[in-house]
C-alpha cells in the first residue's frame, strides 16, 4: 500500500495481525482548505463590500486619511492571513486524525479532532463503493469514496474523502474481496490475503500480501486481466468523449493519481457509442417538453382561425371596431409568447444535450467478479460499484420519444443511502434513476447487456398476465377524469370563465365601457385552453388504451416483471427474494370490477420502492400472494 | 378474493378503538369549537358564530357515533391476521381492503408495544418491520404478541443476508 504519509509503526512487537493505518492524500489539506478558503473569501468579500467602497473614497480624500485606509487595509490582510491560518491548521489537525483501518473483521473510519469518532463497517454489510471526484480533484488524481451500507431507510453512507486513484482502487477491490471471503464463511483478514480462489479475488490477494506492501499483480491475476481486457474491448465502443477519458489516462488518472491498480477480471463492458450519446441528450423529457410546444402553439393558430371565421361571436357584444383591435392586439401578443417560450425551451433542450453529454461522457458499464462498475463523466467524475447480491431490480424504461425511435434507459435498482451529496442528487431528480446501465440503448440489444452484465437476472419470466376487461374502462376513466389533466384544465377554465364573465359583463365595473372588449378576448381565451384540454384528453384516452394493452404482471419461479405501459412504458424485474411484502388491495368499484391492485414493496431506492399495477383480476392477485408465500424446500 | 386469514383480534380492541378515537374527536372538536365559542360571548352581534358552533357540535356528536357505535364493530371483522409458520398474512380496510403477505424471512426486527389504555385492558400491538416499511398489529393479548415476536425474531435470525 502507498499510503504517502507513514506505513504503519506497529510491527514485530504485535503478535496479532498488525492493522494498518491508512491516511487519506495530503491534498486533503491544501485542497480543502482552497476550498474553504475561497467559501470564506467570497462571503467576506460580499459582506464588507460598502466598507470597502468608503474606504477607498477615505483614501482617496486626503493624504492623513491615506495612512488611516492603509492601516486598515494592513489590519485586513493580517486578518485574512490568520484567518487563511487557521483553516489550514484545522485541515491540517483534522488529516492528522483522519484514517482508516481495513481489520480482520470490520473496516474502521476514525476521525474528529476533539470529539473523536469512528465508525465500523462490518465488511458482509458493504453495498456498494462509490468513487467521486469533481473536476478539481481529478486534476490532482484523488477522489472521494463513499461507502455504503444496506441499513434501511436512516443509513448514512461513510465518506472518505481525498484518497489517490490508486488507494480509492485498492479500497475497493479489498473492501469487496474481504466481503466475498466474509460471506464465504472463511475467516477473514489474512485468509483474504491467501488467495479466497475466485477469479476476482486472486489479484487482490497479490496486492494485499501479508506484508502489506504493494507487491506487483501475480503473472496469472495479471494474465487473466489482460485476456478479459482483451476480449470485452470489442465489446466496448468508446464515443469521442472517450477520448478525453484516455487523456485523463495518458495524464496517470491526475498529478497524485498513482499506478493503476488491477482490480479484478472484467467478464463484460459496454459503453456509449457518439450516436447514442447524442440522442440521450436529445431525447428525455425536455424534448417532450418541447413537442408540446409546438403542439400548443399549432393549437393557437388554429383558435386564430377559427376567430377568423366566425367574427360574429364578438361582434353581438361590441363593434367591428373592437373586435379588429382585439385580434390586432392578441394575435402578435401570442405569437410573441409562443415564440418566446419556444426559444427559452430549445435552449433548455440544447443546454439539456451538453449537460447529458458531460455527465454521460466517458461512460463505461463493466462486470467485474462478483460486482457491476458504472464509470461516467466528463468533468465531475464517478465510478459506483455495486455488488450483485445488492441489486433490488431491473428497470427497462422508455420514454414517449424513445418509444417512438424503439430505445430504451436501462437502469439497476439499489438500496441507497441518505448522505448530503445523495439528497443535493435526489433535489436533480437523478437519484430516482437508479443506477443507470444505459442511458440509451436499443430495445433488442437489452437481453445482451442483461445477461453480459446481470447473468443472475436471466431467468425472466416470459407468460405476461395481461389485464382483464374491465380495467380498460377503469383506464379510461381514472386516466382521463381523476387523473386527467385535460379535464382538470377544462374544469379550471370553465370555472374561471363563469366568474369572469359575471363579474365583467356588468358595465359598472368598468371605468371606460369601452375596454368591455377584453371579455370576448377572455373568452377566446378560454376556447383556446378547450382545444388544449381536449387535445390532452385524447392523449389521456390513449395512453389509457396502451396502458391496458400492454401492461402485465409476468412471475417465474424466482423473478417477477411488471410492465406499466401508457405512453411512455416501464418495466421492472425483481427476485422474489427481493420482495420485502406484498399487497393486493381492492376498493369497492375494483371489487365490484373484481380486480384488485397488487403492490410488490423492495427495499431499492432511499426507504423502500412499492411496484404497483392496478386492476389485475382478483384470482390473479390471490394467486400472486400465495407465489409471495415462501415455500419450504 | 381468497378466504381471509383465520385469526381475529382480541375482541376487546374495540373498546381501545372506541376510547381512543373518541378521545381524538374530542380533542379536535375542543380545538375548533372553543374559539367560535369565545368569539359569540365576547363580541357584539356575533350570531353567526353560535351557528358555526352548532354546525360544529353536531360534526362533533355525528363523529362519535361513528367512532363509538358504527366503526369499531366493522373494523373489527375486516381486520384478520394469520401467523403462519413462514409468512404473516395481514387482512384489513373497510373501504380500501388490503391483504399484506410478509414472509418472515424479511423481517428485521419486531417490537411489542403497550401504551396506557391498551395496558388497561390487557392488550399489546406488534409492530414487524422489513427493509421497506413496518406492520403494525394494533390489538392481540401479551400471550399472543410475545409469542408472534418470538416466532418472527427466530425466524428473521434465519434469513439468509439478502436485503
Amino acid at each position: 500500500m502507498s499510503a504517502p504519509t507513514e506505513s504503519p509503526v506497529a510491527g514485530a512487537a504485535a503478535p496479532a495481525a498488525p492493522v494498518e493505518k491508512h491516511r487519506v492524500h495530503n491534498s486533503y489539506i491544501w485542497l480543502g482548505s482552497l476550498r474553504a478558503v475561497g467559501l470564506v473569501v467570497v462571503v467576506l468579500v460580499v459582506t464588507s463590500l460598502s466598507s470597502i467602497v468608503s474606504l477607498i473614497e477615505l483614501a482617496t480624500s486626503g493624504p492623513t486619511d491615506l495612512i488611516g485606509a492603509m492601516l486598515v487595509l494592513g489590519a485586513a490582510a493580517v486578518g485574512v492571513v490568520l484567518l487563511l491560518g487557521l483553516v489550514v491548521l484545522v485541515h491540517y489537525l483534522a488529516y492528522r486524525h483522519l484514517w482508516y483501518e481495513l481489520g480482520p473483521h470490520e473496516f474502521t473510519l476514525c476521525s474528529g479532532i476533539i470529539s473523536k469518532k469512528r465508525v465500523h463497517v462490518a465488511y458482509p454489510r458493504v453495498q456498494s463503493v462509490d468513487q467521486r471526484a469533481s473536476l478539481l480533484q481529478r486534476l490532482f488524481g484523488v477522489c472521494n469514496v463513499t461507502v455504503d451500507t444496506a441499513g434501511g431507510a436512516s443509513n448514512k453512507a461513510i465518506l472518505v474523502p481525498y484518497l489517490t486513484k490508486q488507494q480509492a482502487d485498492t479500497l475497493r477491490n479489498e473492501l469487496f474481496a474481504r466481503k466475498q471471503s466474509a460471506l464465504q464463511g472463511q475467516a477473514a483478514g489474512q485468509q483474504a490475503g491467501a488467495g479466497a480462489g475466485a477469479a476476482g479475488a486472486a489479484a487482490v490477494a497479490a496486492t494485499m500480501g501479508t506484508e502489506g506492501t504493494n507487491a506487483a499483480p501475480s503473472a496469472e491475476g495479471a494474465a487473466v486481466a489482460a485476456s478479459a481486457a482483451a476480449s470485452v474491448a470489442s465489446a466496448a465502443s468508446p464515443n469521442v468523449l472517450a477520448k478525453g477519458e484516455e487523456a485523463w489516462g495518458v495524464l496517470g488518472g491526475g498529478l497524485f493519481g498513482g499506478e493503476a491498480v488491477d482490480t479484478g477480471a472484467v467478464t463484460y463492458e459496454h459503453g456509449l457509442s457518439n450516436k447514442e450519446l447524442v440522442l440521450t441528450g436529445l431525447s428525455n423529457n425536455t424534448a417532450f417538453l418541447v413537442a408540446m410546444l409546438a403542439v400548443l402553439g399549432f393549437v393557437s393558430q388554429a383558435s386564430d382561425i377559427v376567430f377568423e371565421l366566425v367574427p360574429g361571436s364578438s361582434d353581438v357584444v361590441n363593434g367591428t371596431v373592437t373586435s379588429m383591435v382585439a385580434s390586432a392586439t392578441a394575435g402578435p401578443l401570442i405569437g410573441l409568447a409562443i415564440g418566446g417560450v419556444m426559444v427559452i425551451a430549445l435552449v433548455i433542450w440544447g443546454a439539456s444535450l451538453l449537460g447529458a453529454c458531460v455527465s454521460y461522457g466517458g461512460f463505461h458499464a463493466r462486470r467485474r467478479g462478483d460486482r457491476i462498475e458504472v464509470e461516467r463523466g466528463l468533468l465531475q467524475h464517478q465510478l459506483q460499484g455495486v455488488s450483485i447480491t445488492r441489486v433490488q431490480s431491473v428497470t427497462v424504461k422508455q420514454s414517449l420519444i424513445r418509444r417512438l425511435l424503439g430505445y430504451c434507459e436501462v437502469s439497476l435498482g439499489k438500496i441507497d443511502a441518505a448522505t448530503g451529496e445523495e439528497s443535493q442528487q435526489k433535489q436533480n431528480g437523478l437519484a430516482n434513476q437508479g443506477l443507470v446501465v444505459h442511458p440509451f440503448v436499443k430495445v433488442s440489444r437489452v437481453p445482451e447487456i442483461l445477461a453480459g452484465l446481470v447473468p443472475e437476472f436471466a431467468d425472466m419470466p416470459t407468460e405476461q398476465q395481461h389485464l382483464p376487461k374491465p380495467a380498460l374502462r377503469r383506464g379510461i376513466v381514472r386516466r382521463t377524469l381523476w387523473q386527467g389533466g385535460g379535464f382538470w384544465l377544462a374544469v379550471t377554465v370553465a370555472v374561471l370563465q363563469v366568474i369572469l364573465n359575471a363579474v365583467l359583463s356588468d358595465p359598472s365595473v368598468w371605468d371606460d365601457p369601452r375596454d368591455m372588449w377584453v371579455l370576448p378576448m377572455l373568452n377566446m381565451f378560454a376556447i383556446a385552453f378547450y382545444v388544449l384540454a381536449a387535445v390532452l384528453a385524447v392523449l389521456d384516452v390513449v395512453g389509457a388504451v396502451l396502458w391496458y394493452r400492454h401492461s402485465s404482471f409476468a412471475v417465474s419461479r424466482r423473478f417477477m416483471q411488471v410492465t406499466n405501459s401508457g405512453l411512455s412504458t416501464e418495466t421492472v424485474t425483481f427476485p422474489r427474494q427481493k420482495i420485502q411484502f406484498g399487497c393486493a388491495r381492492a376498493n369497492p368499484l375494483q371489487r365490484r370490477a373484481r380486480t384488485a391492485t397488487i403492490q410488490a414493496r423492495t427495499a431499492a431506492g432511499v426507504g423502500g420502492t412499492t411496484v404497483r399495477l392496478i386492476d389485475v383480476s382478483d384470482e390473479e392477485a390471490a394467486g400472486w400472494l400465495d407465489w409471495l408465500k415462501p415455500r419450504t424446500a | 378474493m381468497k378466504e381471509p386469514p383465520s385469526e381475529h383480534l382480541d375482541p376487546r380492541i374495540k373498546s381501545v378503538w372506541r376510547i381512543n378515537d373518541a378521545l381524538s374527536v374530542a380533542l379536535l372538536a375542543i380545538v375548533f369549537i372553543v374559539p367560535f365559542a369565545l368569539v359569540g360571548v365576547l363580541a357584539d352581534d356575533a350570531s353567526w358564530a353560535f351557528i358555526v358552533v352548532l354546525a360544529e357540535v353536531v360534526a362533533a356528536i355525528v363523529a362519535l357515533v361513528l367512532v363509538v357505535a358504527v366503526v369499531p364493530p366493522i373494523r373489527y371483522a375486516r381486520w384478520r391476521y394469520e401467523l403462519s409458520p413462514e409468512y404473516l398474512d395481514i387482512a384489513c380496510g373497510i373501504i380500501w381492503r388490503k391483504r399484506y403477505v410478509i414472509p418472515f424471512i424479511r423481517v428485521q426486527n419486531t417490537d411489542t408495544q403497550q401504551g396506557p389504555i391498551l395496558r388497561a385492558f390487557g392488550l399489546s400491538s406488534v409492530t414487524v418491520a422489513t427493509a421497506a416499511g413496518d406492520h403494525h398489529i394494533p390489538g392481540v393479548d401479551n400471550a399472543t404478541a410475545e409469542l408472534l415476536r418470538d416466532k418472527a425474531a427466530e425466524l428473521a435470525r434465519l434469513a439468509r443476508e439478502d436485503v
